[in-house]
């Protein structure tokens, strides 16, 4: 990954410097511009509401006002429902990863390396599903949901997320390049085919199961619509909808809303920092995906 | 081992249905309201003891979301047993035969008609359809103006004299009493209670002789010069005006209680007051905020206040009947502490004892609550209010924070308001 | 039993096992998507309401002839072409050059990478609420404008302004995705062989030229990509729009057409309505990838 076209300059003649220079200024100030908000949210998050409004605007906190904190966390009826709700959303983001995760490799494995009758027309139609937004069929769904009595309740809030085309497509690209003299050999040891999958397959597509899971529960963590849809109490609500319920009417403190907000976050980015890698190959399978 | 397990898992199971079936839970929904919560928890705990069985679980959420959860629940067949709304966002629930009718004796009265005689006249209306009586109150609201007084003398204004008591006068007060750094708005005056249009704004309307539905309930937007008017006072209102206020400010009466230099009045009920307590007492002891009257128009054809809204306890007709019944019995126990509604939160229940007791008279400013309560109507209320409101909120939006004119944004309301008068 | 016959049961077998690997997940497809783009189609014909208990009308394309007459839902399909058009056109843009530049870079490549896709992880609602209060006229929106352009106490109007609020909408959804696609674009340049350009640089080409003649014209299917899943999922856009709306920001700007389908359903009760609106939206977003596969299937490269 590295330079394309402006790579080594044999002789830094004074247009390429001035140009490298440019380069640098737009880089930084766009990274300013991306960066400020998020850090826009954690000072704001340790200043009093009267503080966060004042022009202008002071980066640091005169000193750390951990009450907003506690007020997010004890919510503005003092219930402590934000904990319950961390907890709903990470049951949720997990459930709905695993379940993706081994679904998807399951279809992927059978649709990579079995031929069937009708296969291709399975391919094509689990594609399809691609087609069909979330949001076109949410209202469907919820009247689904409330016949089989799903609404407000954990298997409500997962079933529709437990698999995805895309997950389906991601795997099945990663299996199609895996050798078959390898499956066919262990046939030949007398391994069933889910032995094969168990066995073979699985511990030999750890980055992929990796990428995949971390994407669905990216995707999960961030889910609105439907929990706004199909959730009514306060015990089963996720996090989205604590953060809408503290910020309704514009009645809330902005420093707690921060501090809802930062805490909300903190998770996520530390996933994100820590497994980093499989977040950025998780955008390039977009690159690399061939019909 | 298996066999143990087995036998210790069904042994759980059956006792956990013979837990369910001597049981019952009745559901309760509510918006938050942290001094309601406090007593409310206390009478859950009292009538449980009274009802062994029974478990009463209370559930609130925002006053601005509950109006969905309750009607998504509702649309699932899986309401709540009981739950309260504001009236414009219950009636429908009546309309579409969706509630148990107040069990007279359940609650403890002997007949119907003595649930009337304990109420102020007038009050049971929008909750008695077709010869039944669907709600009791839970409280009945006004709001006046809340004024701090010492923002108002800091820019030389006398708060006992020169309160705006027109909406010139309040246009003048709010931009004395603005501070700005350039355009931006760094104290307001006064500002707006921007989603309940039906209860604060409509009044503004009517003052000035218009009207949002004809008498015989088939035109929609009567008088179409009074509301232009009210609109464009908005629009001068809004930022692209003379920049006094918006929507997308911080809400005027949570800044109020904070007492910081945010801004100088705001528009609530009585129940202002026990929140002002709660949130800053210091503020509430000092004495330093007064209350008045809903300001009218100059050269108003009419003398109308704020409306009043009730919100109404309500249980869920599609439970069973025994559950129906203790709802009522259990609302009917909260209910038998007006007194303590009145003290402890501030909510009026409109019952003749209660207004005639010493309790609402000793309250600070009940009077001016009580005189424009007198003069004023209840908010519109129907099938469709909900819808009704959420249109005029476009509208005023429209007007204040983009450049459409006030005669536009106008006739895309009466366009849609008819649209739904027509539907049903 | 001949090897024919032999293999012909082995493959029988695999076969019954390929069904197998794959039935989870095609009885999921059934429930959760065939059925209710079915049900959605259905109740689409019919003016039902959410409360009530009574049967529905039939009216057949009634819902949909409204919705056509209805300037309200023109006024969502504006909304959301306007805002599909104003948030993936700068993206694809910026995340271009963005991921040029980062790629020209030795050094920070890869804190560079990560900083620009941090927001992606964010969500949705986190980034709402955070621009709403930077859109506050007293908030940063406002001191870094006049900040850049010395006009101090000029409020932008952030969400006061009908075209503004259209704009700040735009922004935020461009500043959580630009990083995101900016890596895509990355990926997509670093897997265009060195070959090539050592072999432009015998021909005489310079940097300019190899970046209109090479750089580009290889980048093609990644671009394509890059645009169809930023479109695609600009036509879904939701919660921004939501949040601010609840934020105080006037709805019709910016009522786009999930919106609407929300408001219609959930507030107005008309379920009927509310599915013909998601139909249409089916088909729009199905035309967007019947595109895609189109232009995919004629822009195959092969280096």
């Amino acid at each position: 990954m590295q330079n394309r076209w402006l790579k080594k300059e044999k002789k830094y003649s004074f247009s390429s410097q001035v140009i490298n220079v440019l380069i640098w200024g737009c880089l930084i100030l766009m990274a300013l511009f991306i960066l400020m908000p998020t850090l826009f949210m954690f000072t704001a998050s340790f200043m009093p509401a009267s503080d966060i409004l004042k022009m202008p605007y002071r980066w640091i906190p005169k000193d750390f006002y951990w009450k907003n904190y506690w007020q997010g966390i004890k919510g503005n009826d003092g219930s402590f429902i934000y904990i319950r709700n961390i907890f709903n959303s990470l049951i949720v983001a997990i459930v709905v990863s695993i379940s993706t995760v081994i679904l998807s490799a399951l279809a992927g494995f059978g649709l990579a390396k079995y031929s069937f009758k009708g296969r291709s027309l399975v391919f094509m139609m689990i594609m399809g599903t691609m087609m069909i937004p979330f949001e076109a069929i949410m209202i469907p769904l919820y009247l689904v949901a409330t016949k089989l009595r799903l609404q407000d309740s954990y298997p409500g809030l997962i079933l529709p997320f437990l698999v995805n085309a895309f997950g389906i497509f991601l795997m099945r690209q990663f299996f199609i390049t895996f050798p078959d003299e390898i499956l066919d050999a262990a046939r030949i040891d007398g391994a069933s085919e889910f032995m094969i999958f168990r066995t073979i397959i699985l511990p030999n597509s750890i980055p992929a199961i990796a990428t995949l899971a971390i994407l669905t529960f990216k995707a999960q963590w961030d889910n609105l619509l439907w929990p706004l849809l199909v959730v009514q109490s306060e015990e089963m609500k996720t996090i989205p909808l604590y953060i809408i319920k503290f910020m309704a009417e514009k009645h809330t403190d902005e420093g707690a809303m921060m501090a809802v907000a930062a805490i909300a976050s903190i998770p996520i980015l530390v996933v994100f920092f820590k497994l980093s890698k499989y977040f950025l190959s998780g955008a390039a399978l977009y690159s690399s995906r061939k019909g | 081992m298996k066999k143990i397990s087995i036998i210790l898992f069904l042994i759980m199971l059956l006792s956990l249905t013979t837990v369910v079936a001597n049981s019952m839970e009745i559901t309760f929904w509510t918006h938050e309201d942290p001094n309601r919560t406090e007593i409310e928890e206390r009478y859950i705990a009292e009538f449980e003891q009274e009802n062994p069985g029974v478990t009463i679980k209370r559930v609130t959420s925002g006053s601005g979301q509950i109006q969905e959860l309750v009607l998504t629940a509702f649309a699932a067949n899986q309401g709540p047993d009981i739950f309260n709304m504001s009236i414009e966002d219950e009636y429908a629930y009546i309309v579409n035969e969706r509630l148990s009718p107040v069990d007279y004796a359940a609650c403890g009265y002997p007949s119907l008609q003595a649930i009337y005689d304990a109420y102020l006249p007038g009050v049971l209306d929008p909750v008695t359809y077709q010869g039944k009586l669907y709600g009791l109150p839970l409280e009945l609201t006004n709001w006046c103006i809340y004024i701090n007084k010492k923002i108002f003398r800091e820019v030389g204004l006398d708060p006992e004299k020169d309160y705006p008591k027109t909406w010139e006068e309040m246009m003048e007060v709010s931009d004395k009493l603005a501070i700005r750094e350039g355009e931006i708005l760094k104290r307001r005056g006064f500002d707006f209670r921007y989603p309940y249009y039906l209860v604060s704004w409509i009044p503004m309307v009517e003052q000035l002789g218009g009207k949002l539905i004809s008498d015989d309930g088939k035109t929609a937007i009567v008088n179409e010069d009074a509301w232009i008017k009210v609109l464009d006072y908005m629009k001068e209102w809004g930022p692209n005006g003379r920049n006094l206020g918006s929507p997308t400010y911080t809400n005027a009466r949570k800044l109020f209680n904070m007492d910081n230099n945010d801004i100088a009045m705001c528009l609530s009920g009585l129940y202002q007051q026990g929140r002002i307590k709660a949130d800053n007492p210091e503020f509430y002891e000092s004495g330093e905020w007064m209350i008045v009257p809903f300001p009218i128009f100059e050269n108003a054809v009419q003398d109308v206040p704020c409306a009043y809204y009730g919100h109404y306890y309500m249980v869920n007709g599609q439970k069973p009947v025994e559950n129906q019944q203790m709802a009522w019995k259990f609302i009917a126990y909260m209910l038998s502490h007006p007194e303590e509604y009145l003290t402890k939160v501030n909510l009026i229940q409109p019952t003749k004892k209660l207004i005639e007791s010493d309790t609402y008279r000793s309250i600070p400013y009940s009077d001016v609550f009580r005189d424009d309560m007198a003069k004023g109507h209840i908010v519109y209320y129907g099938a469709n209010s909900a819808k009704i409101q959420s249109l005029i909120k476009e509208a005023i939006e429209t007007v204040m924070l983009t450049d459409t004119s006030s005669s536009d944004a106008l006739q895309t309301l009466k366009r849609k308001v008819q649209e739904v008068l027509e539907e049903d | 039993m001949s090897k024919k016959k032999l293999i012909y049961s082995i493959e029988r077998q695999k076969a019954r096992w390929g069904w197998i690997f794959v039935a989870p997940s095609l009885i999921f497809f059934s429930l959760f998507s065939f059925y209710p783009i079915f049900t959605a189609f259905y109740t689409s014909l019919f003016k039902k309401k959410l409360l009530s208990l009574k049967p529905p009308d039939f009216i057949a394309l009634g819902n949909y002839l409204y919705l056509l007459k209805s300037p309200d839902f023109w006024n969502s399909m504006r909304a959301t072409i306007v805002f599909t058009l104003g948030t993936f056109i700068p993206i694809l843009v910026f995340s271009l050059i963005l991921a040029i530049f980062i790629s020209s870079r030795k050094r920070f490549q890869n804190f560079l990478q990560l900083a620009y896709y941090s927001p992606a992880v964010l969500s949705s609602v986190v980034a709402a609420v955070i621009w709403l209060l930077i859109f506050d006229p007293r908030g940063l929106g406002n001191q870094w404008l006049n900040f850049l352009f010395r006009s101090p106490g000029v409020d932008h109007k952030w969400l006061a302004n009908s075209i503004m609020v259209q704009l700040s909408t735009m922004l935020v959804y461009f500043w959580k995705y630009v990083g995101y696609f900016t890596i895509i674009f990355i990926v997509g340049l670093a897997s265009i062989p060195q070959s090539i350009y050592e072999a432009a640089k015998i021909d005489g080409g310079n940097d300019w030229k190899n970046f209109w003649y090479i750089t580009l014209p290889l980048l093609k299917p990644t671009t394509i990509l890059v645009s169809i899943i930023s479109m695609l999922q600009c036509l879904r856009t939701f919660s921004t729009q939501y949040l601010f709306t609840q934020g105080g920001a006037p709805l019709a700007p910016i009522n786009v057409i999930t919106l609407n389908i929300y408001h219609t359903a959930i507030r107005d009760h008309q379920i009927g309505r509310a599915s013909a609106m998601s139909i249409i939206l089916f088909i729009i977003m199905m035309l967007f990838t019947w595109i895609q596969f189109k232009t995919s299937r004629a822009d195959e490269i092969s280096y």
